[in-house]
């Protein structure tokens, strides 16, 4: 008998995979905007050091190979440390740095959006650099960043799929394992595509839910 | 473990041809996506099917993972009787990859244009084609030239994931040399630097033609 045929499995296994993806890519475009966010704000305050090492450091991120930063997470950083990784958590580490990278850049910019004439006013109503990150810097960079970070998400979801070289059992991965057995690339590949373009699509629209939401409080730009 | 880069030195050339094959298939992929983007970037303009066409096309290729694309043009095509090998597989996937975001670079390029310029030509009696050539194309590009650049140096990231369909550019050969000597931290973070170096280098050249490009417009003919 055989068994190469798409079975109702076959979609709960693409359903499952299409769950790890996403939510891998929550959990590290999460954490990933929260430390791009936090080393921008250490660059906007000219922090010596630490400021141009955290500069150099994403400045390579961005420009590396997402593929070539796992590997060196999975496969060297264990060899350097005699530590064995989990590929969840090698994944994990890699998107997140990675998403800070690009967040980074995406912030400094918003930051130096706002009108210096804004801080200076702060300062001279008493306010800590705290209040002024929290009640006049963010909300405007904010609003600012929010078009351009919503088609980093978009970025970000797709980079996930590279994660299945490592092993974690993600959409493509589950593409792979249907395609082994079924021997049908081309039908299980145009699924797995047209999973992640729906998935892309959805995250457009509700990226562009947020921005309208948000910038209905936001001053109008003024570029 | 110390680290220690020496241990690259006897694999440099096995490197190397990587590098080589790399830079092949990045020019071949970077010619073909510019012109397609060109195409696509002028159609999407239109109104009529062939602008919803190029949009619809750039859509796609946009918000499907670039590995799930070249698994489809790798693993899928055969099934229905189309064979291409692996190099030429990864120049067509670069070219359809790029072309999709080049297009958007050159329909800005096109869309920024002030229409007086064109409306001018249209006056001075200008065929449609050599307003085109003559005046629309020259324009948008020189726009365009910047992030242009970008999408290239975003190519070159990408070809790395060629090497999960065994062609070896550098990282695949990277992947051998890192099997073959055990040091895989040595052999990625080396790998890393290159890109990187790599992608700035083009991004100084690219700045640099466009302030050649652009002198013109700068006050006293000098940038």
């Amino acid at each position: 008998m055989r068994h190469t045929g798409f079975t109702v499995h076959d979609g709960l296994l693409l359903a499952q995979g299409l769950g790890v993806s996403l939510g891998l890519f929550a959990g590290t475009f999460a954490l990933g905007l929260v430390l791009g966010s936090a080393a921008a704000v250490v660059r906007h305050f000219r922090v010596p050091a630490l400021g141009a090492a955290l500069h150099a450091g994403l400045e390579l991120l961005r420009n590396s190979p997402v593929l070539v930063q796992l590997f060196l997470v999975f496969f060297g950083i264990p060899a350097l440390i005699h530590q064995p990784l989990t590929p969840v958590v090698a994944a994990g580490v890699t998107l997140s740095a990675n998403t800070a990278a690009f967040v980074y850049f995406i912030a400094v910019a918003g930051l130096d959006a706002v009108g210096r004439d804004q801080v200076e006013a702060a300062r001279v109503y008493g306010f800590s650099r705290a209040q002024l990150v929290r009640h006049i810097l963010a909300p405007q960079a904010a609003a600012f960043a929010l078009g351009p970070l919503v088609g980093l998400a978009v970025n970000q979801l797709q980079v996930t799929s590279l994660v299945s070289v490592i092993g974690v059992m993600d959409l493509t991965k589950a593409g792979d394992i249907l395609n082994l057995r079924t021997l049908r690339p081309f039908a299980v590949w145009t699924m797995v595509g047209a999973l992640y373009f729906a998935a892309a699509k959805g995250l457009t629209l509700l990226g562009h839910h947020w921005e309208r939401r948000l910038r209905a409080h936001a001053p109008p730009l003024g570029f | 473990m110390r680290f220690d880069l020496t241990v690259l030195l006897p694999h440099l050339d096995a490197l190397l041809a990587g590098v080589l094959l790399t830079a092949e298939v990045c020019a071949l992929g970077i010619v073909g996506a510019f012109a397609l983007g060109t195409g696509l970037g002028l159609a999407a303009t239109t109104h009529g099917w062939p602008g919803r066409l190029a949009r619809f096309y750039v859509d796609v290729f946009r918000n499907v993972p670039f590995v799930v694309q070249v698994f489809f043009l790798y693993y899928g095509l055969p099934e229905v009787g189309v064979y291409i090998d692996a190099f030429w597989t990864g120049v067509m996937a670069l070219t359809l990859v790029g072309g999709a975001y080049a297009s958007d670079v050159v329909r800005s390029g096109i869309l920024a244009i002030e229409p007086g310029v064109v409306e001018a030509a249209r006056v001075s009696g200008l065929s449609r084609l050599s307003i085109f050539r003559r005046i629309v194309l020259p324009i948008a590009l020189r726009t365009a030239l910047q992030p242009l650049g970008s999408v290239f140096v975003n190519l070159v990231l990408s070809s790395s994931i060629l090497s999960m369909i065994t062609l070896d550019e550098v990282t695949g050969a990277a992947r051998g040399v890192a099997a073959e000597t055990y040091r895989p931290f040595e052999v990625y973070a080396f790998l890393l630097v290159a890109y990187a170096g790599l992608t700035y280098a083009v991004s100084l050249g690219v700045g640099a033609l466009h302030r050649r490009l652009n002198r013109h417009l700068v006050a006293g003919g000098r940038a």
